[in-house]
């Protein structure tokens, strides 16, 4: 289980350096990966990101798989043109709630602050033994199905 | 962001030239909209992009409408009008209930509690509940008797209720089927009750309650029967339900558990005795007619119900066995059906407006009534106008893939499942038909999803607002057009380049077979025809096997079964569409055991894979890996010299990156990928022309039917298999395949105004493709005995470039 490295430390930074090159890189490209465009906006050539670095690639894959309940999520508030983030409800019916008032007008960068934001609300210890509770026998462990 | 106060429908897909076409306007809030009938042409607004183009259509219909708001009555019932039998003095209510969600968050949509057999509205009546806590509660007129046990969710339970108006004893029993060791013993409930049952004018519902009557309301204006809101719409199945006109014993309750037998005598059936039989008011029996929208009663008044908003029925019930997996070969093992609050059939809305297609002056193409309001409100409503069979005005014709666009409508997986973020690796962006669809839920959800209970959907009308039927789309999986959206690349690529066209559904190629389509020189299909009915695939198989020539535009085809719901031909073709995710593929839900048989057709659903009908015989590839981050390109193999074939790739260099530009993922090999495999149904002939292998991101993955067990190294920076081919082949008479094997591939066509080699290739083969007769014979040479497993790895055309001396260029 890789744990999601601490505040303050040089490899969480590394993280944050390494995926915010790849949200710039991807900029212009009608998809996005956590990896790096050779011409930025050119899918010809990617590297980098999660295939180079096996920690952000474990890390992201933990962000990702949180159950749904608060999870963030991006709004496209215009189209082609304006995003926000969200948090969803986890409950049917009840639609995501807006988290803040920044408005985004690129679809890319909003990924990368959405991963700092996760960086912080991410316990270190999440996904171990002492994070362990009742919903683990009942598919709320962190790790939805689909 | 704006709210959605403008959505709607019509009543067809294609409509011909002649026919009327009816739409369904919500326009909640503005006064009025404005209608103006508009040919599609592009639908994707990616700056790199042409942008949004439609072309107004002059049309009688166009104008200003009064707005007015309409809803949908969504969730599923059965109900009985009301008869007197049902004004009972006394009475012993029974079921079997398997519920999927007896508690809810207080927060949840539909909060509250679930009817199960009512004959109950606003304290009057009679009925068995679930209440709000999630336990069985019998209510008497405005009295409520409760076990205050909860109902343990996804297990089946014997539920009954009686009541003798002459003495006022109530008895209450809850019996899980199944009880665990450490399970308290739930014993019944006894209580006195010296009252009158009222009896309210109210249909009998099972699965709900009556809410109340409101002729004027819009909420019962799309209810059925119309002008009765029911409510309390359960979540779970429901088997076995029995009315009966007095307190029966506990005995008698037992032997009702069978049902009515009626006409009981010395040489046949088993009872009930006749004194029993002389008070049993309803008896259903699920387990008939499954293929219907009517739930026999078996009782001696013939109260056969009528389902409403078509839950699931060929379910396992209380009594299965596990021995018989068909419900046509075990009926009596499926007298369940299973309720959805979000069940949808029909939105019942109350028409607008109607435009009458001319019989000429309209050509075949995509078209769609574009509502806006002055406040900025804008709604398409899609549909296609097909020419009659027979009456073709084009040599070339588009096949919308309609089923796919129905599996996907009103898709919710970006909100409802956490997971979506690990396949599509990133965060998912949802657009505002997402938000408004969010909350929503009567809209009704697709295949993709699963019902606000957690069980899977199967079934998807298209008599709904369908919100991913839409321009200016991009879908979370792709962050891009997906599906319709996505087709209309291919559209404007065909606009313009100036070829003529006809289009049509795959309603009509499943209902007109070959007809529709043996008068075309080729057919083109849309970018992820996906889901395809049985008599879809036997006519484009005797349409290439005749001559025809199929260009097939995209990836993951050809892969669900489809069964349209014979209930609703009344309404028109295709108009409810079943499919049931069964023992492998790409599956967000499973079926349950013994589930997997459609109960529109009984044809076992799942993969056509699994049905002798390899994905890979129909266009000469198939499905091999999906990924949603970044599309990439592809390169040409030295089959594509091959005199066969060559001439596809005349103007193109043969070192030339193909596709390497895109408006999905940003090139042509991307999204969903199919690959050549001779041992899965690919001709032994089939040449692979070009190829994305190696290309692909750690987010594209082997499709689970590949492999049987787990492993690593399954992901396209390690997996040989994960790959995009395009591919040709010939077939009988003159006729021949060309497969480009990726959804993103229709992405790159309109890249620099459609000067590109990914245009060049695709003109040059519908070029090729649409000239009349046979095609030009391959050469004599090319008629060899080939193996699908078995070839000679030594002559130099079956090697490599690089053991040919020529690799790629980097």
């Amino acid at each position: 289980m890789e744990p999601i490295p601490k505040k303050g430390t040089p490899e969480r930074q590394r993280l944050i350096d390494a995926h915010k090159a790849c949200m710039d890189s991807m900029k212009g490209v009608a998809g996005n990966s956590v990896l790096l465009c050779e011409t930025p906006g050119d899918t010809t050539v990617v590297t980098g990101g999660v295939h180079a670095d096996p920690v952000l690639k474990r890390v992201l894959l933990r962000m990702r798989g949180e159950s749904p309940k608060g999870k963030l999520i991006v709004i496209c508030t215009r189209v082609d043109a304006e995003w926000r983030i969200a948090r969803l409800s986890g409950i049917r019916g009840v639609p995501p709630e807006f988290v803040g008032d920044k408005v985004y007008t690129d679809e890319q960068e909003i990924q990368h602050d959405i991963f700092l934001m996760r960086l912080d609300e991410l316990s270190d210890s999440y996904g171990f033994p002492e994070d362990y509770h009742e919903g683990w026998k009942r598919k709320d462990d962190n790790w939805p199905i689909t | 962001m704006t709210t959605m106060r403008l959505t709607g429908y019509a009543d067809k897909f294609g409509v011909h030239p002649g026919d009327t076409i009816q739409f369904y306007v919500n326009c909640d809030g503005p006064s009025e909209y404005k209608v103006e009938i508009v040919q599609m042409i592009n639908g994707d607004t990616n700056p790199r992009g042409p942008g949004y183009i439609d072309k107004p259509v002059e049309a009688a219909v166009n104008g200003s409408y009064q707005g007015r708001k309409q809803v949908i009555h969504g969730g599923s019932y059965a109900y009985v009008p009301d008869a007197k039998p049902f004004h009972v003095e006394s009475f012993t209510l029974q079921c079997w209930i398997w519920p999927t969600a007896p508690k809810t968050h207080p927060r949840y949509w539909k909060h509250g509690p679930q009817g199960l057999v009512t004959k109950w509205s606003n304290e009057c009546g009679y009925g068995l509940f679930i209440n709000e806590e999630g336990c069985l509660e019998l209510r008497i007129n405005e009295h409520r008797i409760t076990t205050g046990v909860p109902l343990r969710d996804h297990a089946w339970h014997f539920c009954a209720a009686t009541f003798d108006a002459a003495t006022g004893a109530v008895t209450l029993i809850h019996e899980p089927q199944v009880v665990y060791a450490l399970d308290p013993e739930i014993a019944p409930v006894e209580a006195s009750l010296k009252v009158a049952i009222a009896h309210a004018p109210v249909p009998v519902a099972l699965g709900a309650y009556v809410e109340r009557l409101a002729p004027e309301d819009p909420l019962a204006a799309s209810s059925k029967p119309a002008g009765v809101v029911f409510a309390g719409k359960y979540n779970g199945k429901l088997d076995s339900p029995r009315i009966c006109n007095r307190a029966l014993s506990r005995a008698e309750i037992e032997m009702m558990k069978a049902g009515a037998q009626p006409g009981l005598t010395e040489r046949r059936n088993a009872g009930p005795t006749g004194k029993l039989s002389e008070c049993i008011v309803a008896a259903w029996n699920f387990s008939v007619g499954i293929d219907t929208l009517t739930c026999k009663d078996e009782g001696p008044y013939r109260f056969d119900a009528s389902l409403v908003n078509c839950p699931n029925r060929g379910m396992t019930g209380y009594n299965w066995s596990g021995q018989n997996f068909d419900w046509k070969h075990a009926p009596q093992e499926y007298g369940a059906i299973s309720f959805h609050d979000d069940d949808v059939d029909d939105a019942r809305w109350t028409s607008d407006f109607a435009w009458v297609v001319p019989e000429t002056g309209v050509k075949s193409r995509f078209y769609a009534a574009k509502l806006t309001t002055s406040e900025g409100d804008e709604e398409f409503i899609p549909f296609w106008v097909v020419p009659r069979v027979g009456q073709e005005t084009a040599k070339i014709a588009v096949m919308v893939p309609t089923i796919s666009y129905m599996a996907y409508a009103n898709e919710h997986v970006a909100c409802n499942a956490g997971g979506a973020e690990l396949f599509v690796y990133r965060v998912p962006i949802m657009q505002q038909q997402n938000m408004f669809l969010s909350e929503h839920r009567e809209y009704g959800g697709s295949i993709y999803d699963t019902h606000t209970d957690g069980t899977g959907i199967s079934i998807s009308s298209r008599l709904r607002p369908i919100l991913s039927i839409r321009p200016k789309y991009d879908h979370f999986l792709a962050q891009a057009p997906w599906q319709y959206p996505a087709d209309l690349h291919l559209i404007y690529w065909l606009e313009t380049m100036g070829y003529d066209y006809d289009v049509f559904t795959d309603e009509d190629i499943t209902y007109d077979g070959l007809a529709r389509i043996e008068n075309y020189n080729v057919i083109i299909t849309g970018s992820h025809p996906e889901h395809n009915s049985g008599t879809q695939l036997d006519a484009l198989h005797n349409y290439t096997q005749r001559g025809g020539r199929l260009m097939y535009m995209g990836a993951d085809a050809w892969y669900w079964v489809h069964s349209y719901h014979p209930g609703y031909e009344d309404k028109g073709r295709g108009v409810v569409t079943e499919m049931r995710r069964c023992e492998s593929g790409i599956r967000t839900w499973r079926a349950d055991p013994g589930e997997y048989y459609h109960q529109s057709t009984g044809e076992l659903g799942g993969m056509w894979r699994f049905r002798g009908r390899y994905l890979h015989s129909v266009a000469g590839v198939g499905m091999s890996s999906e990924g949603f981050d970044v599309s990439s390109y592809f390169s040409r193999t030295p089959d594509s010299l091959d005199q066969r074939v060559a001439w596809a790739f005349e103007g193109i260099d043969y070192d030339e990156k193909l596709g390497n530009f895109g408006l999905v993922g940003g090139g042509a090999a991307g999204l969903e990928l199919d690959i050549v495999d001779t041992m899965l149904g690919s001709p032994p002939h089939t040449l692979t022309v070009a190829t994305s292998a190696g290309r692909h991101t750690e987010a594209y993955l082997l499709v689970m039917e590949d492999f049987g067990f787990n492993q690593q190294g399954l992901d396209g920076t390690t997996h040989p298999r994960v790959r995009g081919d395009i591919a040709y082949h010939e077939t009988p008479n003159g006729g021949a395949c060309f497969a480009f094997s990726s959804i993103a591939y229709c992405g790159s066509l309109p890249w620099n105004n459609c000067d590109n080699n990914i245009s060049r290739l695709t003109k040059n083969v519908l070029d090729r493709f649409s000239m009349d007769g046979p095609l030009p014979a391959p050469p004599d040479s090319a008629f060899k005995h080939r193996g699908r497993a078995d070839y000679d790895p030594t002559p130099m055309e079956h090697r490599s470039r690089k053991e040919r001396g020529e690799p790629l260029p980097a």
